[in-house]
């Protein structure tokens, strides 16, 4: 990752993570709410593989537990998981499929709807499971619909990288 | 033989194989900002109100303010929009209603404005004592809403005003409509606020017409209960809620007397309750705050 692709990656990650806590967190559907933060950093992630995807995770919750005033490094530690997770799932086996943003969406708008969960839960905060099951379908739904012009923006600004530069454990034989 | 006899130079031995050597630097990386993470978590959940990180913290998001309220500018338009069509579809069926409300609010305003001076005349014969009262004894510090609840773990807004204009911890926190919540988190230039409908919230109150005392807490699908109300008190549906105020001067409550809260619209009971169930509509409408106020006493010795 080139240090301007980084530049920009922080700069919408910055916006995302803003309009995020200004905007979209007032927008409840059927007690979803949709996260563009999260959607963001699945595109990056995607397209700047794992470590890029960490490190994106890890600057997109610190803002948003800035701005918040909540509990630094909630939102970090959920999304610098979530950022790696997808970025390996990016190098490997994800490129090139026109799925993959669709299907990482989802997958990780489930996984950090409980890794919040999990994580308040362990510190002995209110965890209550029955509203996050209610809020998730309407949740994946709209970061659903958000996915395709998000990526389509992040994939225009983010150009994808060679297959050569991709770091794979992935190694054909024969 | 030759061959095996000369001193062949060996390439330097790598200490990993390249592809390996990502992968350790991947996990490496990963490591690193997860314990980093953890550190931030550890240490802001043993002091979430003091310390170095939450200065810093707060300076950050002070730093963060003009970018959220640029956010919230560029926003609004749009929100405006969906509103006014909203309320437009809906305007039919509340004008009969608003005009049925006036004309009753009226005939109430004159009962009461003779009851105001009543009360006035009978206070200064009996040289009563009352602590501040809302909201003449309060200073309101506007303010906009800069971030809104993301979700079930949090009924908290985040408000453009903090220590620098007067907003310390437990502050009140109303909008035109009634009460909304109080201060749990003070930055410089911005303020965190538990909403009503926080799980955790618990507002002393009572029924302005019965005076039946009780807590008002989160309910469920966006309504509050007033709980801890004894069975053989009275409470009507339709009765109007407010603060309860300080009752012992030795244990001030944090919210002053007479913020309304909402208005009773059920009222149920058990054999197995030891409580009433009173179901209340908040009268504040905390999914769409645009703006709030916060109640400085405007003597600061004064408690509430």
């Amino acid at each position: 990752m080139t240090f301007a692709d980084g530049l920009k990656a922080a700069a919408l990650l910055f916006v995302a993570a803003i309009a995020q806590v200004s905007i979209f967190s007032q927008l409840h559907v059927f007690g979803g709410v949709p996260q563009l933060v999260l959607v963001t950093l699945v595109a990056v992630s995607l397209l700047r593989g794992a470590v890029a995807g960490a490190v994106a995770g890890f600057f997109a919750g610190l803002v948003v537990d800035t701005a918040t005033l909540g509990m630094l490094g909630l939102t970090s530690l959920v999304l610098t998981v979530s950022g790696y997770w997808i970025g390996r799932y990016g190098e490997t086996t994800g490129r090139d499929r026109g799925h993959a943003p669709f299907l990482s969406v989802a997958a990780v708008t489930f996984l950090y709807a409980f890794g919040v969960l999990l994580v308040e839960f362990m510190l002995g905060e209110r965890a209550p499971a029955g509203p996050v099951m209610r809020a998730l379908f309407p949740t994946i739904v709209m970061n659903l619909v958000l996915t395709a012009p998000v990526y389509a923006l992040v994939r225009f600004l983010l150009r994808p990288r060679e297959r050569a530069d991709y770091a794979t454990e992935v190694q054909l034989l024969g | 033989m030759a061959v095996l006899g000369s001193s062949l130079q060996r390439s330097k031995p790598q200490p990993y194989p390249s592809r390996a050597r990502s992968a350790l630097v991947r996990r490496l990386v990963l490591a690193v900002l997860v314990v980093v993470a953890l550190g931030l978590l550890t240490i802001s959940f043993r002091s979430p109100t003091s310390g170095i990180l939450h200065d810093a913290q707060s300076y950050g998001s002070a730093a963060l303010r003009p970018f959220q309220v640029a956010a919230v500018r560029v926003a609004r338009p749009f929100r405006d929009a969906y509103t006014y069509v909203d309320s437009l579809a809906r305007a039919k069926s509340q004008n009969a209603k608003l005009r049925k409300m006036v004309q009753d609010y009226r005939s109430q305003a004159l009962l009461n404005a003779s009851a105001v001076q009543q009360n006035n005349d009978f206070k200064r014969l009996l040289r009563f004592e009352a602590g501040p009262q809302y909201p003449k004894d309060f200073r309101a510090v506007n303010a906009s809403v800069l971030s809104f609840p993301s979700g079930a773990f949090t009924q908290q807004i985040v408000i453009d005003a903090g220590a620098t204009s007067g907003v310390h911890l437990n502050t009140p926190v109303v909008s035109a409509d009634g009460l909304v919540g109080k201060v749990t988190q003070v930055g410089r230039s911005t303020s965190v606020v538990m909403l009503l409908s926080d799980p955790d919230s618990a507002v002393p109150a009572r029924d302005l017409k019965t005076h039946v005392s009780g807590l008002i807490r989160h309910g469920q699908g966006g309504t509050l209960i007033l709980d801890r109300v004894s069975k053989d008190q009275v409470v009507s549906k339709g009765d109007w809620i407010i603060t309860r105020g300080t009752v012992d001067r030795r244990y001030p409550d944090e919210y002053p007397y007479g913020i309304p809260i909402g208005r009773v619209v059920a009222v149920g009971t058990s054999d197995i309750a030891s409580f009433l169930t009173v179901q209340v509509q908040p009268l504040a409408d905390v999914s769409s705050l645009d703006a709030v106020a916060a109640l400085v006493p405007k003597h600061p010795r004064a408690k509430p």
